[in-house]
C-alpha cells in the first residue's frame, strides 16, 4: 500500500517537474533569442520595452499569439490539423526525462539501460508532427515543408546516430547516466576523443531542430512558412515553444554525450543544485551557438544539404565509429 | 535570336529505374508571397522542387501612368514619375525633366545639375543597399538586412534634408531644382537648396556607408552558403540580356560595361573620376557584388561632388507657365535598376501628347521565363532576388 | 567607327554652339544617315538628339534585323506605339492636323557607344496590324503584349498576346486618344487651370 502511495507521489512530482521545465525553458531560451538578436542587429523592442531589460517584449508576444484567432483551413484534415503542434512538444517532454542532472539518488528522472537509444527515437517524434502539419494543412507550401522536413529527418538520422555510436562504444553503455560516469571516472570529457563525432552530432542536430542554416522545412524567403503557413494562435505558439525546448534537450543530449553532462572539474557531482547549475551552464553555451548560427547564416538549398549527410556526414560518422572501435579493442 | 538555356541540373540527374508518371503541380508563387517584391504572381509547373515551366502575371500594381501623363501638365508629372521605382524616386525625375528640358532648349544651371546629380546618386546607394538587405534575407540570413536598412537610413535623412521628401522627393523643376520656399528667381533673394550642414552632414554619411559595406562584405562575401547558393545559379549571358533588354547592374554583372553615366548626358557625369563595375560570369554572386561595388563608386562620386560643389543660380529663366514646343526626344538614365527612359512627344500643349515611360524593371523581368526553366525553388528564390526590381517599376 | 551622339557636357558645349554655325560635320546625322540607307527607309530624322527612322509596315521586321545584324544594334531598349488622332477625350489635342494613325516605335540600342535608334513605322487605323518581333528580339514579346491590349494593334506572329496589364474583363484600349478618362468624366479635376499665382503672404510679399 505504501509503496504504491510513493510511486504515485513520485510520478506526480516528475510530471510536475517536466510541466514546469518545459515552458520555462521556451521562456528562457525565447527571451535569449530575441536579446541575442536584438544585441546583434541593434533591434530595439528587445531593448527597451517594458522599461527595463525589455522584459515586456516576451509578454507582448505571448500575450499575442494567445489572443489570436484559432483558425483552421477549411480544406484541411482536421483532427490530423488540431493534434500535429502537440507532437513536438511531447517529443520534448520525453527527451527531459533521460537527462542526468546528478550523480546522486534522484538525479535523473528515469534513468533507462538504453537512454540513447532511447533519446535518438524519440527525437523524430516531432518531424512526424511537422508531416503532419505539412500534410493536412490542405495548402501545397505546407506539403513541401512537410516533405522537405522529412527528407532531412531521412538524411540527418543516420549521422545524428552513427556519431553517438561512437560514445556508446567507448562508454560501453548506453545509459544516460552511465556515459557521464564514465566520463567523471576518466576525468575528461569525450569531446576529446570524440571531437569528430561531437562536431556531425552539432550539425545533424541542427538539421534535425530546423535551425538555420538547415530550416529549408520553414524556409519563410521560398515557401512563406512551411508548414507552419496555415497554424495562428495558439497552434503557431506550440510549434515555436517546442523548436525552443527541442534546441535546449538536444544540446542537453549533446553535453550529457560529449561534455561530461553535470560533470565538471572540482564540483562535486552528487549535488542535484550545482549538477543543474553545470549542466545548464554546458547547454547555454550550445543554445547560444546555435542562435548565433541562426543570425549569421544564410540557407542551406534542400540538395546542398542532402550532398551534406550523405557524402560528407555519414562517411565521416562511419570513419569515426571504425576507428573508435579499432581503439577500443587495441587499447 | 533563341537560345535555349541549359536546363541540366544536377538534382534531375539522380536516375530513378522505377519509372513512376507523377503529374506536375501547379504551384501559385504570389501575388502575397514574401519574396516577389511586392505583387508579381508566377504560375510554376513544378515537378518535386524542380520548375518545369513558369509564367510570370504582372499588373497588380498597374496605375497607368502613360494614360494620366497625357492629362496632367509637366511641373505636375515629376510627382506621378518619382513613383514608378519608388525605392529611387529621386532618379526618376531626371530623364523627363531633361526630356522637357531639351525641347524647351533650356538647361539647368551647374549648380541645379550638381545637386541633381549628388542626390540622384544618393538615390542610388539607397537603392542597392536595400538590394544589399533584401538579397541575404531571401537565402536566409536576417542580419545584413539591419546593417544595410541602418546606413540607407543616414542616406534617406540627407534626401529628407534637402528635398523634404523620403521616397517621393518632387524636387526637379524645369530648368532647375526647387528653392527653399520664399527664395529663388522670383523674390530675388539669394536661392537656397541644400540646408546648412548638409554637406557635412554627407562626408560623415559617406563614410558611414563605406563602413557598411565593409561589414556587409565580412558578413555576406565570406559566407561559404553564400557563396554556394549564388555562385554560378542564374547565369545570365550577355546576348540574352541584351535580347530582352535587361539593363543596369544585371547586364554589367554579365561582364559588359555598358553604363549610361559614361555613354549619356543627362547629368555631368564625365567631370567625375569613376569607374563602371563590371562582373564576369553573370550569376547572382555576381550581380550581387557588382551592386555593392556600385555602391563605393557612387560614394566616391559624391564626395567628389561636395567637396567641388559649385555654387551659382539653381534655376534658369522659365516662363511661369510651361508649354513645351512640338517635337518629341528619347532620354535616358542610368537609374539603380537599369535604364530608365521617357520618350516625351509634345504637340505644343501644356501636357505631354504622349510619354512612353521605359523602365528597367519591366524588361529586367520579361527574362523570367527564360532563367527560371529548370531551376528549383530555392533557386528560383535566388535569381528573383539578384534581379533587384520593383513592383511599380514593372507595372507603372 | 559609330559615331557617339552624346556630348560632354558643360564648358564643351558652349564651345560647340560656337562651332555649330560653321556647318560642322554632324556625327549622329552622319549616323543616322547610314542607317536609313542600309535599311532603305523613307526619311530619317535627329531631332532633339534623337535618331527616328521611318520604314514601312512591310519593311518592319528586316529593317530591325538589319539593324540589329549590320549596326550592331542588340540591345532591344523598348517598342511602343502612339495614337495620332485629331480627335482626343482627354488632354490637349494636336494643334495642327495631324495625319490619323497608329505609329509604332522600337528603340534599339547598342552596348559600345551609347547610341540609340528609335524605328518607326505608321499602321492603318482601320485594322492596325504588323508583323511580330519576337523572332529578332525575344524581349519584344512583352512590350508588344503591352501594345496590343493599350491601342489594340495586332502583332501577327506573336505567340501570346493575353492581356499584360489589365483584367480579364477589361474591353477597350486604354491608351486609345478615343479612351476617357473614366474618373474625369465623374468629376473634373481642376488640374491643368490650378497654375494661378501664390497668394501673397508675408514671405512671399510680391505675388
Amino acid at each position: 500500500m505504501t509503496l504504491a502511495i510513493v510511486f504515485w507521489a513520485e510520478l506526480a512530482i516528475k510530471i510536475g517537474i517536466i510541466a514546469v521545465a518545459v515552458p520555462a525553458i521556451g521562456m528562457v531560451l525565447g527571451f535569449a533569442e530575441m536579446k541575442l538578436s536584438a544585441h546583434m542587429q541593434s533591434r530595439i523592442g528587445p531593448y527597451f520595452a517594458g522599461g527595463r531589460f525589455g522584459w515586456m517584449q516576451l509578454m507582448a508576444d505571448g500575450l499575442k499569439f494567445m489572443q489570436k484567432e484559432d483558425i483552421i483551413p477549411a480544406d484541411a484534415d482536421r483532427p490530423v490539423f488540431r493534434w500535429a503542434p502537440a507532437l513536438p512538444l511531447i517529443g520534448t517532454m520525453a527527451l527531459l526525462v533521460i537527462i542526468p542532472i546528478s550523480a546522486a539518488e534522484f538525479g535523473i528522472i528515469q534513468d533507462l539501460e538504453v537512454g540513447i537509444f532511447y533519446a535518438l527515437a524519440i527525437s523524430s517524434l516531432s518531424t512526424i508532427g511537422v508531416l503532419m502539419a505539412g500534410w493536412s494543412s490542405a495548402n501545397k507550401y505546407s506539403l513541401m515543408g512537410g516533405l522537405r522536413a522529412a527528407g532531412q529527418l531521412i538524411a540527418y538520422e543516420l549521422p545524428l546516430v552513427l556519431a553517438v555510436v561512437g560514445v556508446v562504444i567507448q562508454a560501453g553503455t548506453m545509459s544516460m547516466q552511465g556515459i557521464v560516469e564514465a566520463q567523471t571516472a576518466q576525468a575528461w570529457p569525450y569531446v576529446v576523443t570524440q571531437f569528430l563525432g561531437f562536431a556531425i552530432f552539432f550539425v545533424a542536430a541542427l538539421a534535425e531542430l530546423n535551425r538555420i542554416p538547415f530550416d529549408m522545412p520553414i524556409a519563410e524567403s521560398e515557401l512563406v512558412m512551411g508548414y507552419v503557413t496555415e497554424y495562428s494562435g495558439f497552434r503557431f505558439l506550440f510549434f515555436f515553444l517546442a523548436e525552443y525546448v527541442n534546441m535546449f534537450t538536444m544540446s542537453a543530449i549533446a553535453v550529457t554525450l560529449f561534455l561530461g553532462g553535470y560533470w565538471f572539474w572540482g564540483i562535486p557531482t552528487d549535488s542535484a543544485l550545482l549538477g543543474v547549475i553545470v549542466l545548464l551552464a554546458k547547454s547555454f553555451v550550445l543554445v547560444f551557438i546555435m542562435i548565433w548560427f541562426r543570425w549569421t547564416f544564410p540557407r542551406f538549398r534542400e540538395d546542398q544539404l542532402q550532398t551534406l549527410a550523405w557524402k560528407w556526414l555519414i562517411p565521416l560518422a562511419v570513419l569515426n565509429v571504425i576507428a573508435t572501435g579499432a581503439f577500443k579493442v587495441l587499447l | 535570336m533563341v537560345i535555349e538555356q541549359d536546363t541540366t541540373f544536377q538534382i534531375s540527374e539522380v536516375a530513378v529505374s522505377v519509372e513512376i508518371e507523377t503529374p506536375d503541380m501547379t504551384l501559385n508563387i504570389g501575388p502575397q508571397h514574401p519574396s516577389t517584391h511586392g505583387v508579381l504572381r508566377l504560375i510554376a509547373k513544378v515537378d518535386g522542387e524542380k520548375v518545369t515551366d513558369v509564367k510570370p502575371v504582372i499588373g497588380y500594381m498597374h496605375r497607368g501612368y502613360e494614360k494620366l501623363a497625357e492629362v496632367r501638365t509637366y511641373p505636375q508629372i515629376t510627382s506621378i514619375v518619382n513613383r514608378i521605382d519608388w525605392v529611387s524616386g529621386f532618379a526618376n525625375e531626371i530623364p523627363f525633366i531633361v526630356a522637357a528640358e531639351r525641347l524647351m532648349g533650356v538647361e539647368a544651371p551647374e549648380r541645379a545639375q550638381w545637386v541633381r546629380l549628388v542626390l540622384s546618386e544618393m538615390a542610388r546607394i539607397s537603392s542597392h543597399l536595400i538590394f544589399m538587405a533584401s538579397y541575404p534575407l531571401e537565402l536566409g540570413a536576417a542580419t545584413p538586412l539591419f546593417f544595410a536598412l541602418r546606413a540607407r537610413e543616414r542616406v534617406l535623412d540627407l534626401l529628407e534634408s534637402v528635398t523634404g521628401g523620403r521616397f517621393h522627393p518632387n524636387f526637379n523643376r524645369i530648368g532647375g531644382i526647387k528653392p527653399v520656399y520664399g527664395s529663388g528667381p522670383t523674390t530675388k533673394k539669394t536661392s537656397m537648396d541644400v540646408p546648412a550642414g548638409f554637406l557635412a552632414e554627407t562626408r560623415d554619411a559617406m563614410d558611414k556607408v563605406l563602413g557598411t559595406c565593409r561589414e556587409i562584405e565580412d558578413l555576406v562575401a565570406g559566407n561559404e552558403i553564400f557563396l554556394a547558393r549564388t555562385k554560378g545559379i542564374g547565369v545570365l549571358p550577355v546576348e540574352v540580356g541584351a535580347d530582352y533588354g535587361v539593363s543596369g547592374p544585371n547586364l554589367r554583372a554579365s561582364g559588359t560595361d555598358f553604363d549610361l553615366r559614361k555613354k549619356a548626358d543627362y547629368l555631368p557625369y564625365d567631370q567625375f573620376d569613376f569607374d563602371v563595375a563590371v562582373g564576369e560570369n553573370g550569376d547572382c554572386y555576381d550581380r550581387w557584388l557588382v551592386r555593392l561595388q556600385e555602391i563605393r563608386e557612387a560614394v566616391k562620386i559624391i564626395q567628389q561632388a561636395i567637396d567641388g560643389l559649385p555654387s551659382g543660380p539653381i534655376q534658369a529663366k522659365v516662363p511661369k507657365v510651361i508649354k513645351v514646343p512640338k517635337g518629341e526626344t528619347y532620354v535616358r538614365a542610368e537609374n539603380p535598376k537599369g535604364e530608365m527612359g521617357y520618350h516625351l512627344i509634345s504637340e505644343g500643349g501644356s501636357g505631354p501628347y504622349r510619354l512612353k515611360i521605359r523602365s528597367a524593371s519591366f524588361s529586367n523581368i520579361s527574362m523570367l521565363a527564360w532563367i527560371l526553366e529548370g531551376a528549383i525553388i530555392p533557386d528560383i528564390i535566388a535569381i528573383m532576388g539578384s534581379l533587384d526590381f520593383v513592383l511599380g517599376d514593372v507595372d507603372r | 567607327m559609330t559615331p557617339n551622339p552624346s556630348d560632354p557636357q558643360g564648358e564643351v558645349e558652349v564651345e560647340a554652339e560656337a562651332e555649330a554655325e560653321t556647318t560642322e560635320p554632324d556625327p549622329l546625322a552622319d549616323f543616322a544617315a547610314s542607317i536609313a540607307e542600309a535599311v532603305g527607309a523613307a526619311s530619317h530624322s535627329t531631332e532633339y538628339e534623337t535618331i527616328k527612322i521611318f520604314v514601312e509596315p512591310d519593311a518592319w521586321v528586316d529593317a530591325v534585323t538589319k539593324a540589329r545584324d549590320e549596326f550592331d544594334l542588340a540591345f532591344f531598349s523598348w517598342l511602343s506605339a502612339v495614337d495620332w488622332a485629331n480627335e482626343v477625350s482627354v488632354g490637349d489635342g494636336p494643334q495642327e492636323e495631324v495625319e490619323e494613325r497608329y505609329e509604332v516605335m522600337c528603340a534599339l540600342g547598342d552596348l559600345t557607344d551609347g547610341n540609340l535608334v528609335i524605328f518607326s513605322t505608321s499602321l492603318d487605323k482601320e485594322a492596325p496590324t504588323i508583323d511580330s518581333l519576337v523572332d529578332v528580339f525575344q524581349g519584344a514579346a512583352w512590350h508588344e503584349r503591352e501594345s496590343h491590349e493599350m491601342f489594340g494593334i495586332d502583332f501577327s506572329g506573336n505567340p501570346d498576346l493575353s492581356p499584360l496589364y489589365l483584367p480579364d474583363a477589361f474591353t477597350g484600349h486604354p491608351l486609345r486618344k478615343s479612351y476617357p478618362l473614366l474618373s474625369r468624366e465623374v468629376k473634373p479635376w481642376p488640374g491643368k487651370v490650378d497654375v494661378e499665382d501664390m497668394p501673397p503672404s508675408s514671405q512671399n510679399p510680391e505675388a
